[in-house]
């Protein structure tokens, strides 16, 4: 098979997801481009997604959030968990608290085809942020977080 | 304190057995391509009854680790017939850098128990020389979430940098705080007969280095190395007829915020939590930080003693760093920390080598200049600190050491 044959995510040899039953419902949502927030019967989301609510043990519902935030804390990585990161520019994990509560952790990316690393320099703490999704299988999508204006 | 929930006189009962540290050993640290896993652990048990005047039928209690090159689901048992002995009390502990400290604790309750009377605490591993490539990726994603933080390509280092980068924020703390912590102990492990490293470097060194994850240059981690360590914990009443001055268990304590970092709620929280483990367990000792002569805290990354030493009390929230930076953590300071170079300069083996420095410092015996090393003894020291964090400081155990015997 040629290159050009191959489906354009067939590359992909980052780590994907382990997926877990009560993890369906959030990625069914990425798929789709909403971000899925598991929610307490009292309406609080709560991250990551669990089977039950974390601290009551209540059943939790999905509610999607608008996917702006705020950034709490970044590192930059010079080197990446596995060789499919070998010749990338640094990337950027960060922790972002949404604006509804919940802290999750993401990459900062450009919001520009195939979301490429968000330049070091532009990031600060606190800096707000907003939702892309991106592709990167045809099974798998990732919400990705990018400067807000 | 506040926190003397179950009641600390329960633990000051079991410690006032004189729970002690009869022995201790370690072989030599780095890259050792020529030894396995468990010949390594066999060895530094040789070392470690000899330095006590024990054989092997004198123990009868085997209290272990776990191996990433010897992955076995009964480590302590498999490491018992490796060594060709029945131990009638055996237990593998599993909480990443947390574990040589529980490992102490496991065996002084086995002991206030009556399940055994001599307990042999050993860990060690080939994971520089003996890991395959699959399994450093394993082990880069052990501490990750698998489905909400693995896929951003997270790593170890990078973990405990986002934590770092947010306690920098808050309290302004310079990169060159992160530095000073190495190239204290640089100095240290100098002077220490088997440290990895023996080149003194400075601030400066270190802020020229090439990063890894920030705030992190290559300097600021942890190394991977090969090697063992043990130490044999028993009773003052058994100790007696052994080569060495017993070294008293005189508090534990353990504490935890969280797993995943990205649960971790805030740099607050995260400094209570792993606090709480040095706090209790001083409080079992009946000290305070003012007491403590020598510090063995646990140093994953640069960044990982100084949320400690706040944590504990020696200083006050986002203090670490100046503090270090001023001189106060060298040998000669005000409160030496990492005299054996810790997981930094010297091997990593979780805190297993902080609990032996800590025991050897207190046994007066941390001069190495007879092994080609130099003299890094804290004169007169009596009390001592050492503890160990799992994840990204997510669990943490402490112990608290001294040469004299604790009061009921």
């Amino acid at each position: 098979m040629s290159a050009e044959q191959a489906p354009a995510t067939s590359g992909y040899a980052k780590p994907l997801p382990d997926m877990r039953p009560e993890g369906d419902g959030y990625w069914a949502g990425t798929k789709e481009h909403k971000l899925l927030l598991p929610t307490a019967p009292d309406g609080t989301p709560f991250w990551y997604p669990r089977a039950l609510s974390p601290g009551t043990l209540e059943p939790h519902t999905w509610t999607e959030s608008k996917g702006l935030g705020t950034v709490y804390t970044y590192s930059t990585h010079f080197i990446g968990p596995s060789k499919a990161y070998k010749g990338d520019p640094p990337h950027i994990v960060a922790l972002i608290d949404l604006d509804e509560g919940p802290r999750m952790m993401t990459n900062l990316v450009r919001d520009e085809e195939g979301y490429p690393s968000l330049d070091p320099d532009a990031v600060k703490i606190g800096m707000r942020v907003k939702v892309v999704f991106h592709d990167v299988t045809d099974e798998i999508t990732l919400p990705k977080f990018a400067p807000a204006e | 304190m506040g926190e003397s929930t179950p009641d600390v006189r329960e633990a000051r009962r079991m410690l006032a057995k004189g729970i002690c540290i009869a022995g201790v050993g370690e072989t030599e640290q780095g890259i050792i391509k020529d030894r396995g896993s468990f010949q390594l652990l066999a060895e530094v048990t040789k070392i470690t009854l000899d330095d006590a005047g024990l054989t092997l039928g004198d123990v009868d209690g085997m209290v272990t680790a776990f191996s990433f090159v010897e992955q076995t689901l009964m480590h302590a048992t498999t490491f018992a017939d490796y060594l060709g002995m029945e131990p009638g009390y055996f237990a593998s502990v599993a909480v990443g850098g947390a574990t040589a400290p529980l490992m102490a604790i496991q065996a002084a309750m086995a002991i206030d128990a009556g399940l055994a009377e001599v307990v042999l605490c050993v860990r060690g591993d080939n994971t520089r020389s003996g890991i395959s490539s699959s399994g450093m990726i394993a082990m880069a994603r052990e501490m990750s979430h698998g489905a909400y933080e693995a896929p951003y390509g997270l790593t170890t280092i990078g973990g405990y940098g986002l934590l770092a980068q947010r306690y920098m924020h808050e309290h302004n703390v310079p990169q060159e705080a992160l530095a000073a912590v190495v190239a204290t102990q640089s100095e240290h492990a100098a002077l220490k007969w088997n440290a990895m490293l023996r080149d003194v470097v400075t601030v400066d060194d270190v802020m020229k280095d090439r990063w890894i994850a920030t705030p992190f240059h290559a300097m600021d981690c942890s190394l991977v190395s090969d090697g063992a360590a043990a130490f044999l914990v028993t009773t003052a009443e058994r100790a007696k007829d052994m080569k060495q001055t017993p070294v008293y268990i005189t508090g534990v304590g353990e504490g935890y915020s969280h797993q995943y970092i990205t649960s971790a709620k805030s740099v607050d929280g995260v400094r209570q939590g792993l606090g709480r483990a040095g706090r209790r367990a001083m409080e079992v000792a009946g000290i305070g930080p003012q007491d403590l002569d020598v510090a063995e805290i646990y140093d994953s990354f640069s960044f990982t003693p100084l949320i400690a030493l706040e944590g504990f009390g020696v200083c006050g929230p986002g203090e670490a760093g100046d503090w270090v930076l001023e001189g106060n953590a060298k040998l000669g300071g005000k409160l030496p920390m990492n005299t054996h170079g810790g997981l930094i300069r010297q091997a990593h083996l979780g805190a297993m080598h902080h609990i032996v420095e800590a025991a050897l410092q207190l046994r007066g015996q941390a001069d190495d200049t007879a092994r080609g090393g130099g003299n890094h003894q804290v004169p007169g020291a009596k009390t001592a600190i050492s503890n160990g964090s799992g994840g990204i400081l997510a669990a943490t155990s402490a112990i608290v050491l001294s040469n004299e015997a604790p009061t009921a």
